[in-house]
């Protein structure tokens, strides 16, 4: 019997292929997992067209970094061309102060090759240095974890789920084709398992090529000696986590968009509802938080996102700090909730009626 | 109970206020079961019912002992060409059979074996690497009923399966349903073409309102209506010889000769009695040519019992 209801599995997930990866409908879902790999792509170009340019800088006009730290807070704009010869950009900007005198704002640009380092004069007296460098691998790490967090997991994973999982049975309700499933002698639970598998195929080859390609976009930008650190320390473990944790964002939500899809002619209000509980999860009290996918999924991520610093006091005074699953806790926890979940759907499938007419 | 009927026991389904049929008891014996009955009289509902795809509301159905809704013991012995024009989308007609028949757990050498079978019976052979999406209607139609016979199942449900085709294929469509009647199968299909169903079906089932109206082999229908004389037309050489004797009879109540001569149109409460009288009156020397029923058809039956509601086509 076992057998017989692999076989069908496959034949329901072969069936599903073209609609889950190859719909015309479905071409959104590829642009959001898309979209982050193109940014991080632009701004890799972007950083190492940067430090060429500061490479290039360095070698036309080389300062030793002894010199640069020579220049301290006070001196005026002739002292440090003195020290640092001619700035290869500066920028000068006039502003009329409270009793009418009139003001002069000027930016120094120098570099040591890698550092963009920016001295600001207020009328001729070095006021404050500013260095930056283009990226560096801690700072994209942060950067990664933020957007894969609060974009990535939260609207594309989430709304990709919604586009596959809900049209296994609803899109076929709506072009009338699912009643061909319901003259085959294959049980609903079966048929269901098809299709979960089908659409959780799709997603998660989708979002996790998506994941990777947004790492290797990612870390492109840096040479290889740091690249290769990286990833012989925690780079591996991490990339395989984000990978992970994908996955299992597929897995979870795609269970909850498959019983939806099942349980609702219009899924718009119910996909807002979970929107809404997994977005408001910051605010939710710990008991509540537990009871969200988000929580789980973040407690797995291997870097925490950093916090909003522009957030304003009120806001950051709702959220509620509660200590992340452990990772057997998260993972176990929404294995479960999917179980549940598509227990719930199997049920709801073995009572599905062909009635084309009202939908 | 027998095994090999179909059986409704007090069937009622509602799609919320609004009734799809009810109170439906039947058993139906295998043979040509020809549902008939205008738009929204409850033949799609009843064949959905028959194949699970809704539930009824009330009351129990059996197919050749099997519950409907236990869809993976159904469809081992049932097939089904809906009226649903609709397929997965960018599959050809081999496709459509072959995935369709992989579903039911067959090998792919025995799915290709009954795909290429069941296509050549259709007669889609030519087509069966095309897409159904460029399929006529009538093609269509026929890859639907590809479809419904590929697993070869005891009982074949078809809706107004006669639809769309050319007469050269609606002939061998009919010719199939008696093959496949001939070995004890079910064959339950739905129509409104009345002239079709007279000449295929084993019993019918008229249906109006969502209700059974009559069911049975249609001479017996016929003859259930009472209160609605026998029409019986003779062919003969003295039909005003024939007239007046018949007349004398008390169930007869109308002798109307035919405008040519060649016989007489009767109109009789006991057919019985007068075929009896025929046959005395032809051993008498009238010379009877051929006696044929004029009303005995579906049309008719149907005119009488649903005459006052939607009239289907003929």
């Amino acid at each position: 019997m076992m057998k017989l209801w692999c076989r069908q599995i496959v034949s329901v997930v072969r069936l599903e292929m073209k609609k889950t990866f190859f719909s015309k409908r479905g071409l959104w879902v590829y642009l959001l997992a898309s979209a982050p790999v193109v940014l991080y792509m632009v701004h890799s170009v972007h950083v190492t067209r940067e430090r060429r340019h500061l490479a290039q800088l360095a070698t036309e006009h080389p300062i030793s970094q002894a010199v640069f730290n020579d220049i301290k807070t006070g001196l005026s704009r002739d002292q440090v061309v003195e020290k640092l010869g001619e700035p290869y950009c500066q920028r000068t900007r006039y502003y009329h102060g409270g009793n009418g005198e009139k003001h002069s704002f000027v930016l120094y640009k120098y570099t040591d090759g890698k550092n963009d380092i920016t001295y600001h004069f207020e009328d001729d007296e070095l006021a404050w240095i500013h260095r930056r460098n283009p990226d560096t691998l801690p700072e994209s790490q942060l950067i990664f974890a933020t957007s894969f967090q609060f974009y990535f997991l939260r609207l594309a994973v989430f709304f990709g789920c919604v586009g596959i999982f809900i049209n296994l049975f609803r899109g076929e309700m709506l072009n009338k084709s699912l009643h061909f499933y319901m003259l085959t002698p294959m049980r609903r639970e079966v048929l269901l398992a098809g299709k979960y598998f089908a659409g959780l195929l799709a997603t998660v080859v989708i979002f996790t090529s998506s994941t990777a390609l947004q790492w290797w976009a990612m870390l492109w930008q840096f040479e290889r000696g740091v690249i290769v650190d990286f990833l012989t320390g925690p780079g591996w473990t991490q990339f395989g986590a984000y990978l992970g944790v994908t996955a299992l964002a597929c897995v979870g939500y795609g269970s909850i968009f498959l019983a939806v899809g099942l349980l609702f002619r219009n899924p718009i209000i119910p996909t807002a509802v979970v929107l809404l509980l997994e977005s408001a999860n910051p605010f939710l009290p710990p008991l509540l938080k537990k009871t969200s996918m988000i929580y789980y999924l973040q407690s797995i991520c291997p870097v925490t996102a950093a916090p909003d610093k522009n957030m304003p006091p009120l806001i950051n005074l709702l959220i509620s700090p509660t200590e992340p699953a452990t990772t057997l806790t998260a993972v176990t926890c929404i294995v479960l909730l999917t179980f549940l979940v598509l227990a719930l759907a199997s049920r709801l499938a073995q009572k599905l009626e062909i009635n084309y007419s009202t939908e | 109970m027998k095994n090999d009927l179909i059986t409704f026991d007090n069937v009622s389904r509602f799609y919320g206020e609004v009734l799809g049929v009810n109170r439906v008891t039947l058993s139906l014996p295998p043979g040509i079961t020809s549902l008939v009955g205008p738009n929204g009289a409850g033949k799609t509902t009843l064949m959905n019912l028959v194949a699970g795809l809704i539930r009824p509301t009330r009351g129990r159905i059996r197919v050749l002992g099997q519950c409907p809704t236990q869809s993976h013991k159904l469809f081992g012995l049932v097939g089904y060409a809906t009226q649903f024009d609709a397929f997965p989308k960018g599959l050809s007609g081999f496709q459509f059979i072959y995935s369709f028949l992989r579903l039911f757990g067959y090998s792919n050498a025995e799915c290709k074996r009954l795909a290429n079978q069941v296509i050549e019976q259709v007669g889609l052979s030519d087509a069966a690497g095309r897409k159904v999406a460029g399929y006529s209607k009538g093609m269509r139609q026929r890859i639907r009923l590809a479809q419904a016979l590929a697993h070869d199942p005891r009982v074949l449900i078809l809706d107004e399966p006669l639809n769309g085709l050319d007469p050269l294929v609606r002939a061998e469509t009919i010719n199939l349903f008696r093959r496949y009647t001939s070995e004890g199968r079910h064959v339950l299909v739905s129509s409104h073409v009345l002239h079709e169903v007279d000449m295929i079906s084993d019993q019918v089932v008229l249906m109006s309102g969502g209700y059974v109206v009559a069911e049975g082999q249609i001479q017996s229908v016929r003859s259930e209506i009472q209160e609605r004389p026998v029409k019986i037309l003779i062919h003969c050489k003295q039909p005003s010889i024939l007239a007046s004797k018949a007349f004398e009879q008390d169930h007869v109540v109308e002798a109307q000769l035919l405008s040519e001569g060649s016989g007489v149109l009767i109109k009789t409460r006991d057919a019985d009695r007068f075929y009896r009288l025929l046959n005395h009156l032809a051993l008498n020397g009238i010379d009877i040519e051929g006696v044929t029923p004029a009303d005995d058809d579906v049309n008719s039956v149907y005119d009488y019992l649903i005459g006052n509601e939607e009239k289907v086509s003929s």
